[in-house]
């Protein structure tokens, strides 16, 4: 019965934690692929030899890896393996397995390597029952970890959510399947808005996962602005002024300069980049889409400014989503008091702080600043927090179902095309509530709704 | 024993009944009907209708696979309508009224002349077994009778049990006997037993009706039929009439209730929640003030009418009162009144999935004995049954409907992985691949297999391979072909639609929600053009098939979460007790519906996937 696997799996496999290397083991049939765009090499990687490799997301530079390739079937699953050793950076691991999630594979279940290797014929056929046993006990401790997670406020949560879609699936059941009977049916629009506001709760809910992220891995911090505003002055103001944690990415091989700082508990990972121009002077534009990029992926943004500069100078190369940004006046020193606070009234609907990196002036203040700006961020006391991965997807897979179904109600698609979606959504949460059966959905049509010719 | 050289015993000559003789004659088994009277074969013992939402998928797919029911409702149907138009397609279902008089006639008539087929009036008392496997039956006037198969299709004659207020008496159907023994036998030989309850509501003279005060209901202009052989389709359409209950009405029932024997506690059986009584609906939705009423007639000039919607077990004289209180119904005269039966029921985790007893082989169950309602889910089981005992006997192996390509497959399939609660009854919604499965389709679906079991005619077959051709090669065509701009925007402009620049296909054409086959046909080649003309609603089904094959990709995502354990079998003798990594309550039920396949066991509640994966670990020992 050799079952045709078709998914790649991918997980971290030493333990989770601030160890020097970290090891990702991806399997499947896409293993090799997803190692390829993971290190954007082209030619294939040969069996069984270690090799080095860089990892990139987006235009930058991760991580250097060492990279083991196991062609099926000499591997531990029996399936194409990949081995990633990477640091040990939580950060890191996370945003390696990201782009594998992203590339295609899909977070392993727990004991789902060995279930491989098991059907896969790798493993002795008498120890069966004791991988079956184990397989469970690693499931079901899985679960019994999720469900003393969820027993608070989670469960509640994604209970909720349950019961909406399938209040939301009965609603067009009732249609499809009663139409005869004499029962007013919900009109689209209300469809419609019960969508949005299911997927909105999603959005809330994932919002606490990436809170979750970036308190366990720290805020992607870049500094940018124009030439010579003083960024690497700030940069190195900071990394003064705050305690440094000595990065785990060695910072030889990158044309943009990393550094950890750490204030009240919260992780800063500080970028000192290119400067952004509004120039077409082509040698400069490289370095510049690449803090672009960068802008896009920063949790947090320093927008640093020369305090003499006016705005007319660098308005246009302000970033567009301000919401995270800080804009820093620099160079309070040599700057006369009345210029800074018309700028600073120039810039009102900006955050902004007054410095002086190269004096250290008000560095203190705008680490006190980027702490405020995370707590900020932080869901409120009584809100669950998301805080593993595969929620995260079940959350993320879920939403993109929704929106289908949005979308169909807005066009008017009838209800039976409208129910594949929301049922497809559901699905989602059976991995995190056991499985959703037919009769759950009779059970609540028959509870709310007069049935019966 | 008399020893005989019956291939095939039915018992039963219900909607079951018929289908299951009709398929064993057919193919070539010398089969016997036992049935109380051969007047009451084919009778419609509740509502004069077939057909309905998912019920008339059935319908078709009956036909698809060589059945009766489709033909006669189209011989004798005399209003037919095609429910849940305003929704796509895929949930359209035909319904007919029926003349109930004609239809029974018409299955006798058939019946009696049906080669290899023999009809015997009497009553099965018992079954006999012998090494687990059934011999023969008992019937009380003909005695011991060999044979190789049994297929009982009993409905509610089983220790049937009548209700009309607080009195009972005991009867399948209101003047019927009901069957006594028979459950006795099969407890004997360890079958478990379960109880259900189901209703009717009361028959009213059409001459004491004023239906001045009611709403008159006409079927479509344009009638279906349901069977894919009926041609020149020109059935009469003979209305029912609409009313509906007050206030006052529900005063007097709620005033009933202490003589109400489901109130009351004497009826032990669950009724089905889909079709509650009338006193039902009133206690339970106390905050509606009306219900819905249909008068049906129940032949074509009938002098009785159904009161769909009015099922009930009270007292007759609350029933009158109650009726009269109904605009319309102010002097109606009860010919018969409404009742609840209580019969004895086998639930269907006890069969295989050839609907075959696990415990007895050769003895098959199918139709209300099985815990279904309605005559179309019966008809269904009956024809299912009746094929697989046959290919048994034929050493062919036997007929399988999936879940994804059949509503009967689906039946079948929730009948022996789900433990009733109350009696089954089908729902478009408990069929995953919902899209796909049309009433319009069940030939390109299901009558290859038809065919070769020997039961669907040659030009049901052809016609289908025809249609199937037709699609895939209409959809090519539109794929392949592109309009120029002008002619593009030619069509935009027709649907009131913003021109484009630029060309596209037919297909993407076509896609786009304002634009219908109608409004692109004119630019397929005349040849195909003529041939998707030939198909009724060809054109609309071309379309739909093209318009959403997003929607039926991610359909097939649903499908595919069952499917991939479908395949791996697990054997009949396979010992759940011992396996510890599977929970207690999965052991128990597995142990308890012993499934075939790991998809079956996946489907039973109880069973997580995790137990899923231990099985499948297991399973490869
Ligand atoms: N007076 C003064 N000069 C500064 C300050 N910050 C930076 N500078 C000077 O501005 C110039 C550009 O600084 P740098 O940090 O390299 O700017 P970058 O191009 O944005 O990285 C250097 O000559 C710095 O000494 C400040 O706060 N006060
Ligand atoms: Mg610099």
């Amino acid at each position: 019965m050799p079952r045709k696997i078709k998914t790649t799996i991918v997980a971290l496999s030493t333990p989770r934690g601030v160890g020097a290397i970290s090891i990702i083991r991806l399997s499947g049939p896409k293993s090799l692929e997803l190692a390829q765009k993971l290190t954007r090499n082209t030619k294939t990687f040969s069996p069984n030899t270690v090799q080095y490799a860089r990892v990139w997301i987006a235009e930058r530079f991760l991580d250097e890896i060492m990279l083991t390739y196991f062609r099926a079937p000499h591997s531990y699953t029996g399936e194409d393996v990949i081995e990633i050793s990477c640091h040990g950076s939580l950060y890191i691991v996370e945003l390696i397995i990201d782009l594998c999630v992203k590339f295609g594979a899909v977070p392993a279940k727990p004991g789902e390597f060995t279930q491989r290797a098991f059907l896969n014929g790798k493993i002795d056929l008498l120890r069966a029952e004791s991988i079956a046993d184990l397989i469970a006990s690693k499931t079901q401790s899985a679960h019994r970890e999720s469900s003393r997670q969820l027993l608070g406020d989670g469960a509640e949560c994604f209970q909720r959510l349950k019961k909406k879609i399938i209040q939301l699936i009965s609603t067009l059941e009732l249609e499809l399947d009663f139409s005869d009977q004499e029962i007013t049916f919900a009109p689209h629009e209300q469809i419609e808005t019960e969508i949005h506001s299911l997927i909105n709760d999603i959005y809330v809910l994932m919002k606490t996962y990436s809170y979750g992220k970036i308190v366990r891995t720290g805020l992607f911090t870049p500094i940018v602005g124009p030439p010579n505003s003083g960024k690497s002055s700030l940069f190195n103001a900071l990394l003064h002024e705050e305690r440094v944690i000595v990065s785990p990415i060695p910072g030889t091989t990158r044309d943009t300069i990393e550094e950890s700082i750490q204030k009240d508990g919260y992780q800063f990972r500080l970028v000192d980049t290119a400067g952004l121009h509004n120039t077409d002077e082509t040698i400069e534009s490289a370095g510049i889409s690449r803090s672009l990029k960068t802008i896009q992926l920063a949790d947090l943004l320093l927008f640093v400014i020369d305090a003499r500069a006016c705005l007319a100078e660098f308005q246009e190369i302000i970033p567009a989503k301000i919401s995270n940004m800080i804009i820093i006046i620099n160079k309070s020193d040599i700057t006369d008091p009345f210029t800074i606070s018309k700028l600073q009234n120039e810039l009102s609907r900006y955050k902004t702080i007054i410095v002086s990196a190269k004096e250290r002036v008000g560095i203190r203040e705008l680490t006190t600043l980027m702490v405020d700006y995370v707590k900020a961020q932080q869901p409120s006391e009584e809100d669950f927090i998301l805080t593993q991965k595969r929620h995260y997807i079940a959350l993320k897979k879920m939403c993109k179902f929704l929106k289908n179904a949005k979308a169909s109600s807005k066009r008017l698609i009838t209800s039976e095309m409208i129910v594949i979606d929301l049922r497809l959504a559901l699905s989602c949460l059976d991995e995190l509530l056991g499985k959703t059966t037919n009769d759950d959905i009779l059970n609540n049509i028959f509870q709310n709704f007069c049935i019966g010719k | 024993m008399k020893q005989t050289d019956f291939d095939i015993v039915v018992v039963g000559g219900g909607h079951a009944g018929i289908e299951a003789s009709l398929a064993s004659s057919r193919l070539g088994l010398k089969t016997l009907l036992i049935t109380f009277s051969i007047d009451s074969i084919g009778r419609m013992s509740c509502n004069p209708a077939i057909g309905g939402l998912a019920k008339g998928h059935l319908v078709t797919e009956i036909d698809a696979l060589g059945g009766e029911m489709a033909k006669a409702i189209d011989a004798t149907g005399i209003q037919f309508r095609i429910l849940n138009r305003s929704k796509g397609r895929s949930v359209w279902s035909p319904r007919a009224q029926a003349d109930k008089i004609k239809y029974s006639l018409y299955m006798q008539t058939l019946l009696r002349s049906q080669n290899n087929l023999f009809i015997l009036e009497d009553c099965v008392t018992s079954i006999f077994v012998d090494n687990s496997t059934l011999v023969g039956v008992f019937s009380k006037i003909y005695g011991a009778i060999s044979c190789k198969k049994v297929i009982l299709t009993c409905g509610t004659f089983l220790n049937g049990l009548l209700h009309i207020g607080l009195d009972h008496f005991s009867g399948g159907r209101i003047g019927e006997k009901s069957a006594l023994g028979l459950t006795e036998s099969l407890i004997r030989e360890g079958l478990i037993i379960g109880r259900l309850k189901t209703g009717t509501p009361p028959r009213i003279y059409k001459d004491s009706i004023n239906f001045s005060n009611t709403t008159a209901q006409y079927g479509d202009d344009n009638p279906f039929p349901f069977s894919f052989l009926t041609n020149n389709f020109l059935p009469p359409n003979v209305p029912c009439f609409i009313t509906k209950t007050n206030p006052q009405t529900h005063d007097i029932l709620c005033n009933g209730l202490d003589r109400s024997p489901l109130y009351t506690g004497i009826i032990k059986g669950v009724g089905p929640r889909y079709c509650p009584s009338i006193e039902d609906k009133i206690f339970r939705f106390r905050d509606r003030t009306s219900h819905q009423i249909f008068l049906e007639p129940e032949w074509t000039s009938a002098d009785e009418y159904y009161i769909n919607g009015f099922s009930t077990s009270l007292p007759l004289d609350v029933q009158e009162k109650a009726i009269h209180s109904i605009p319309g119904l102010e002097k109606a005269e009860i010919a018969r009144p409404g009742y609840a039966v209580e019969y004895d029921f086998f639930p269907s985790y006890q069969l295989n999935s050839c609907l075959e007893t696990k415990k007895i082989r050769g003895l098959y169950l199918a139709g209300q004995i099985n815990g279904t309602s309605g005559y179309e889910e019966a008809a269904s089981l009956g024809l299912f049954a009746g094929i697989n005992a046959s290919l048994s006997l034929k050493n062919e192996p036997p007929l399988v409907l999936r879940r994804d390509e059949s509503y009967i497959g689906v039946l079948v399939d929730d009948l022996i992985t789900k433990s009733p609660v109350e009696p089954y009854r089908m729902f478009t919604s408990s069929a995953e691949y919902r899209l796909l499965l049309r009433f319009d389709n069940s030939d390109v679906r299901l009558s290859s297999k038809g065919l070769q079991i020997g039961l669907t005619p040659k030009t049901v077959y052809d016609n289908s391979i025809q249609k199937k051709r037709l699609l895939a090669e209409s959809i090519q065509y539109l794929k392949t072909h592109s309009l120029s701009p002008d002619q593009t925007n030619q069509i935009l402009s027709i649907v009131h639609q913003s021109t484009i620049s630029g060309g596209v296909t037919l297909f993407k054409l076509l896609c786009r929600p304002e634009v219908h086959f109608q409004n692109i046909e004119c630019f397929l080649p005349p040849e195909l053009s003529k041939r998707v003309g030939f198909f009724r609603d060809f054109g609309d089904q071309i379309e739909i098939e093209s318009k959403y094959e997003g929607y039926i990709k991610r359909n097939q995502l649903l499908v595919d979460s069952f499917k991939s354990h479908e395949g791996i079998r697990i054997p009949q003798d396979f010992n759940y007790q011992n396996i510890s990594s599977l929970t207690i309550e999965a052991r128990e039920k597995l142990t308890k519906f012993k499934p075939e396949t790991l998809g079956q066991a996946s489907r039973i509640s109880g069973v997580s996937p995790s137990d899923v994966t231990s099985l499948l670990i297991l399973l490869r020992k």
